[in-house]
């Protein structure tokens, strides 16, 4: 997947990148599931589907983020394969998969706006998110 | 590039940042720290972020930082910052998504020596009987009417139901319930992720620490508190857990619009705000006092367990072995206050992002009998080292709106700390030390490595000398629980 840790003092950091907006919002889910070092869920057994909306860019991939994270501590899963189906600037929908969570738990407490700003570039988007953990 | 050439000293331990050095800074920047903590703070961008604060509308005095001070996200963490009422705004990003983290210190007439042969127990009782995590599930299954119960009451809705007691509630900021909560403004989705998680720790830097009393520096104080040499401490550190951090993503989401609304401009959108009359703003009051008092009956519920866990090992074993409590203090919280500002009472929202409230002897809000020595305030360090119990002053009244540093405060990343430290070696290294440590994450263990933050004694050294905290007491630890 295509993003890197960026050095952050009390929270983590990632730079993420893809080649349209949807690869980016996936890249993103990837990004933070792997910072979270939960590894992957194993066979798949759980498959949600959702809809989020935002004001714009980066308030779609906040709001995406922490879709994500309330689903898997809401129902105790863990989601390891993303796929975006729809998305405009202000809207996505997607489905994704994974498996219940056990003694696994996240550490993340929400994706940020900080410094956040979702950028356009020759290869496509990138943008660079701060968890809260 | 913000470097030391652009903070002007002002006093001993305090620098200034003028309005000047930026356009948008409606005030100056005040940082509290000797030269290496400065080094430290300069080292990252907790200085910039900290700089960003001084551009909220309404913002008064300074933007402040406490020697702590490190990288957060949007506010820095050892921020203070108070916007004048009813003009000024209220920002989530201020509290950040822990509302109200917080600390309880509990102290018992248990010795160390008696309490040593039986610490292995104490600690697998606790850790048994707290639960741990961030996904872990409380003791409670609540329904609506008694979630609804406990967003509008905090701790007190305990009482009575025999988790928690009188004393408790009284020696709880502002009394284990914050006014203005109305649970119409907290979402659906904020209540699920509560429902079942009162009475939980979480994990990252939160814990559970069996501590001795190491040093006393003011006997008679420390008398008043019930805090003696050599006895045991007993600390918890957390939050709010799901139901606020659901609620300050749902309101700093919604706020992205409300600055456009309001014509509101930031350098950084985690500091998105509201005025504080506004509508939006007063709905985020109000759902941010039900997750506060959510943090409080956590934390009460917690305090109920580790009692019972107290009593299951030690029960006719050793005498006095009772948590009595000291005190309960929040370090994420926005809060209504009146202070003196060039000599005229102003009622001002105070940020308190990682720093504590220090009310100093004689302040409105503290209980009756702790009116004269001033507010108790708990500053955890890292688990291999120290915490610290200090008292409120008159001159954090005057100086930092009743406000003094919150803990540690990190210099090393996550990441980094990772990568030279390994769980299962630091639990081996402090159990060497004679701090046993039970963890339910080695990896995250590994992250909160002491190694990983500042001293914590240079930090209150700081604040002591300059007069916005007085020292108390010292404990260290003995034992550590963590999710």
């Amino acid at each position: 997947m295509d993003f890197e840790e960026i050095e952050h003092t009390a929270d983590r950091a990632f730079r993420v990148r893809g080649r349209s907006l949807p690869k980016l919002l996936e890249n993103a889910a990837y990004a933070m599931g792997a910072l979270d070092g939960l590894g992957p869920a194993g066979k798949s057994s759980v498959m949600r589907e959702t809809e989020v909306e935002g004001v714009d860019r980066e308030t779609l991939l906040v709001n995406w983020l922490n879709e994500i994270l309330y689903l898997e501590e809401t129902h105790c899963e863990v989601y390891d394969r993303f796929h975006i189906l729809e998305v405009s600037d202000t809207h996505l929908r997607a489905q994704f998969y994974g498996c219940t969570s056990g003694d696994r738990v996240t550490h993340i407490k929400a994706a940020t706006f900080h410094n956040l700003q979702v950028k356009q570039t020759p290869e496509g988007f990138e943008a660079t998110v701060v968890l809260d953990v | 590039m913000l470097s030391k050439h652009n903070l002007v000293p002002v006093a001993e331990y305090v620098w200034e940042i003028p309005p000047t050095f930026r356009d948008d800074m409606r005030v100056p920047a005040r940082l509290y720290a000797d030269e290496d903590l400065l080094d430290a703070a300069l080292a990252d961008n907790s200085v910039v972020q900290l700089v960003n604060t001084a551009t909220l509308p309404g913002v008064i005095k300074y933007a402040i930082a406490m020697p702590d001070i490190h990288q957060g996200y949007g506010f820095p963490i050892g921020g203070v910052l108070a916007t004048r009422l009813p003009q000024g705004v209220i920002s989530p990003g201020g509290v950040g998504y822990d509302i109200n983290c917080g600390v309880r210190l509990m102290v018992s007439l248990t010795t160390v020596e008696e309490i040593k042969p039986l610490l292995d127990e104490v600690a697998f009782a606790l850790y048994a009987n707290c639960p741990s995590g961030v996904g872990s599930r409380g003791p409670l299954r609540l329904s609506n009417p008694e979630l609804d119960g406990v967003l509008h009451e905090g701790a007190r809705w305990l009482l009575g139901k025999g988790y928690a007691r009188r004393e408790d509630l009284d020696r709880t900021e502002e009394f284990g319930r914050i006014p203005g909560a109305d649970a119409t403004h907290v979402s659906d989705r904020a209540c699920e992720r509560g429902r079942a998680q009162l009475g939980t720790l979480g994990a990252g830097n939160h814990f559970i620490e069996v501590d001795r009393v190491a040093e006393v520096f003011d006997q008679p104080v420390a008398a008043r508190l019930g805090i003696y040499s050599e006895n045991v401490a007993v600390q918890i550190h957390c939050g709010s857990r799901g139901l606020g951090h659901q609620i300050c993503e749902d309101y700093v989401s919604r706020f992205q619009k409300t600055v456009r609304d309001y014509g509101i401009t930031l350098p950084d959108r985690e500091l998105v705000c509201a005025p504080f009359e506004s509508k939006e703003g007063q709905e985020y009051l109000h759902a941010m006092a039900c997750a506060a008092n959510f943090a409080f009956a956590n934390r009460q519920l917690l305090a109920h367990l580790i009692r019972r866990s107290f009593k299951q090992v030690l029960a006719g074993r050793i005498k006095d072995f009772d948590l009595h409590q000291v005190y309960d203090i929040a370090h994420n919280m926005a809060e209504i206050e009146e202070h003196e500002i060039d000599g005229h009472r102003v009622r001002v929202c105070v940020h308190r992002k990682g720093s504590t409230r220090a009310f100093g002897p004689g302040s409105a809000g503290l209980p009756d009998d702790l009116r004269d020595i001033g507010q108790p305030v708990l500053i955890p360090g890292s688990m291999g080292t120290a915490s610290y119990v200090l008292t409120g002053t008159t001159e954090a009244m005057q100086q930092t709106f009743g406000s003094t540093c919150h803990g540690a405060g990190r210099v090393m990343s996550r990441a980094k700390a990772k990568k030279m430290v390994r769980g299962a070696d630091l639990r081996q290294q402090l159990k060497s030390r004679g701090i046993l440590v039970c963890a339910g994450s080695m990896s995250g263990l590994a992250e909160e490595a002491p190694a990983a933050y500042k001293d914590v004694s240079r930090v209150v050294e700081v604040v002591h000398k300059v007069g916005i905290g007085k020292k108390i007491a010292r404990l260290e630890p003995l034992a550590v629980i963590k999710g």
